[in-house]
């Protein structure tokens, strides 16, 4: 076994890597064809195909390399552009535009995002209904089967939904990796809690108006997605704070601090997820034996999961979204994925192996559709 | 009214943070258990809500008297909005904030009776943002019934955060409850400038 592995490297032979991404291969390929592969629509079998192959390159590398944030985020970025992409062109093709008007929302077609989560658990509490108006049971963003995947991945995975399942976080995820070096590197430690302030606002303001109230004037993503036909200057300020937030938490920020700004500090999903991660079987652990204090992942952290004095006392917070990105700066081997009551240090390998299995095969399966269907459509429009 | 009870549910942590450690001792000190712990809490909150009762109508009043056609009535609260929430921002952000409870002079009160009534008093009138922003939307109501309805949500708003006062001893955490609150008294504030800017472009347009 690998208990004694320490400050050795997590790289595998090719053989190897091949045999660890077989399964993933199999899985995969059943999802993404539907078990019957059809060529019959040669753009729809080109897309398919390359979304098989760019899922598993990925995964095999990350066995291959050892490395696992740098992989994960080609497939997570690529996730949140398709989505929105995926989104946009339903939105047009239903209805030839991006925003929604009343109609739409008296006929329940608005498409459902996790996010709405936090504000439908109390009016379904105490109400017995559903305060957001999309479809239930709707092939495209139907709630319930939005709700179940949420639901499975946040038990298994804790946070690590933030940076395995959310089809928003790739895009500040994305830009906080464009600069090299942040040019705001001080960010108090207080402002991490702002999402519970924002889940707890929300909440509240959802149960009493009876409406999706964070998405009605918070959500960033609107900016990316769809949004309310303006037609008042109050629809008119909703679209300003939805592009304001979106410039600002999702791309400034991010980009100068190379800091993931929206999840941190305004995702309440995020503030729910990071309860999860009290009770999810895999966590991030720290060899102390190993650790050298160097800090390293401190800096790469981009959920401020980490601070100098966690560290030293061997503690991952439970903001940790499991991204690997500490995992990767640690040229020690001294951070890892582990299992909680398996002391740190011990089965570094064999945590790591079921982690990425599960939480990339739930990557690929939720993303595959919509980069299947992104692909597809640029293929279109290139040929 | 939602608005209001946004209002006064996320200052009312903040509230409860600064002044319920000075509180607590007074409504609880020489408490023959829940009975009685459960009157003086009464009697506060009763305090409390009479006291906005009476701002919401002198607010209505003289929202009637100075904001006397629509236009004035959209541009001014407006501005009064952005002015005020502004202001609770910065109390949300300041560092160097009052950290002593207004209501620190009880402790010069011999009557144990009356010393539930001087909280209430004092907790209600102690002028912060939150209330000035409450005064605006009072004042800027169509109706004194709007107008009570306003303070009654702020009221109920504010007040769920002093139910489980008697328990406050047993919080563990109150650093982070106190940061949470903070920064929800922050986005209120956000919540009101927009409000505000909502309120002042419409009266501009419509003026």
């Amino acid at each position: 076994m690998d208990d004694t592995l320490s400050g050795t490297s997590l790289k595998k032979s090719f053989g190897k890597s091949l045999l660890y991404s077989l399964p993933m291969i199999l899985i995969t390929f059943m999802f993404i064809s539907g078990g019957r592969p059809d060529f019959s629509n040669p753009s729809s079998a080109l897309a398919m195909m390359i979304t098989f192959i760019l899922v598993n390159v990925l995964y095999f590398l990350m066995h291959y390399t050892g490395k696992t944030d740098k992989f994960r985020a080609i497939l997570f970025i690529i996730f949140a552009l398709s989505l929105s992409f995926t989104l946009i062109s339903n939105m047009l093709e239903m209805r030839n535009s991006m925003s929604f008007s009343q109609a739409d929302i008296l006929e329940c077609k608005i498409p459902f995002c996790h996010l709405v989560i936090p504000m439908m658990i109390l009016p379904a509490a105490f109400t017995k209904s559903i305060i957001f108006p999309g479809s239930i049971l709707g092939s495209f963003a139907g709630i319930a089967s939005m709700v179940v995947l949420w639901l499975v991945a946040t038990l298994v995975l804790g946070r690590g939904f933030c940076s395995w399942g959310c089809f928003y976080g790739g895009w500040d995820d994305g830009f906080s990796r464009i600069r090299k070096k942040p040019v705001i590197k001080k960010i108090s430690d207080s402002w991490k809690w702002m999402p519970f302030a924002v889940l707890f606002m929300v909440a509240l303001t959802s149960a009493l108006s009876l409406g999706p109230t964070y998405c009605d004037w918070i959500c960033p993503f609107k900016a990316v997605t769809e949004f309310e036909e303006v037609t008042s200057v109050a629809s008119a300020a909703k679209a300003g704070v939805f592009i304001s937030l979106f410039a600002g938490l999702v791309v400034i920020l991010p980009f100068l601090t190379r800091k993931r700004t929206q999840c941190s500090f305004l995702c309440p999903l995020g503030a729910i997820n990071t309860l999860s991660n009290k009770i999810t079987p895999f966590t991030v652990k720290i060899d102390k034996a190993n650790c050298s204090e160097c800090f390293k992942c401190v800096a790469a952290c981009p959920l401020f999961a980490l601070t100098q004095e966690g560290i030293r006392n061997g503690k991952v917070s439970v903001f940790c979204s499991k991204c690997g990105k500490c995992i990767d700066a640690c040229s020690r081997n001294a951070i890892h994925y582990g299992i909680k009551g398996v002391p740190a240090g011990t089965m570094k390998k064999f945590s790591r192996n079921l982690f990425l299995f599960i939480s990339f095969l739930f990557m690929a399966v939720f993303s595959s559709g919509s980069i299947v269907n992104t692909f597809r459509g640029l293929l279109d429009l290139i040929f | 009214m939602l608005e209001s009870f946004i209002l006064g549910l996320s200052t009312g942590s903040a509230c409860l943070l600064t002044c319920g450690m000075v509180m607590f001792p007074y409504l609880m000190s020489g408490s023959s258990g829940v009975k009685r712990i459960t009157i003086d809490l009464s009697v506060f909150l009763l305090t409390r809500m009479l006291v906005y009762a009476l701002l919401s109508v002198a607010a209505w009043y003289l929202g009637r008297a100075f904001f006397t056609n629509q236009v004035v009535r959209s541009v001014v609260p407006g501005i009064l909005y952005i002015v005020f929430a502004g202001m609770l921002i910065w109390y949300a952000i300041d560092r160097n904030r009052q950290k002593n409870c207004p209501a620190k002079f009880v402790t010069t009160v011999n009557n144990r009776k009356l010393i539930p009534i001087f909280l209430g008093v004092v907790n209600s009138l102690g002028f912060c943002p939150a209330l000035y922003l409450v005064l605006t939307k009072g004042a800027s109501e169509e109706s004194l019934a709007g107008s009570l309805t306003a303070f009654l949500a702020f009221f109920i708003g504010s007040s769920l955060w002093f139910l489980p006062l008697p328990l406050a001893g047993k919080i563990k955490k109150k650093k982070i409850l106190e940061t949470i609150g903070i920064l929800a008294t922050g986005l209120a504030g956000i919540i009101f400038i927009i409000k505000g800017l909502t309120s002042l472009i419409g009266g501009i347009i419509n003026g």
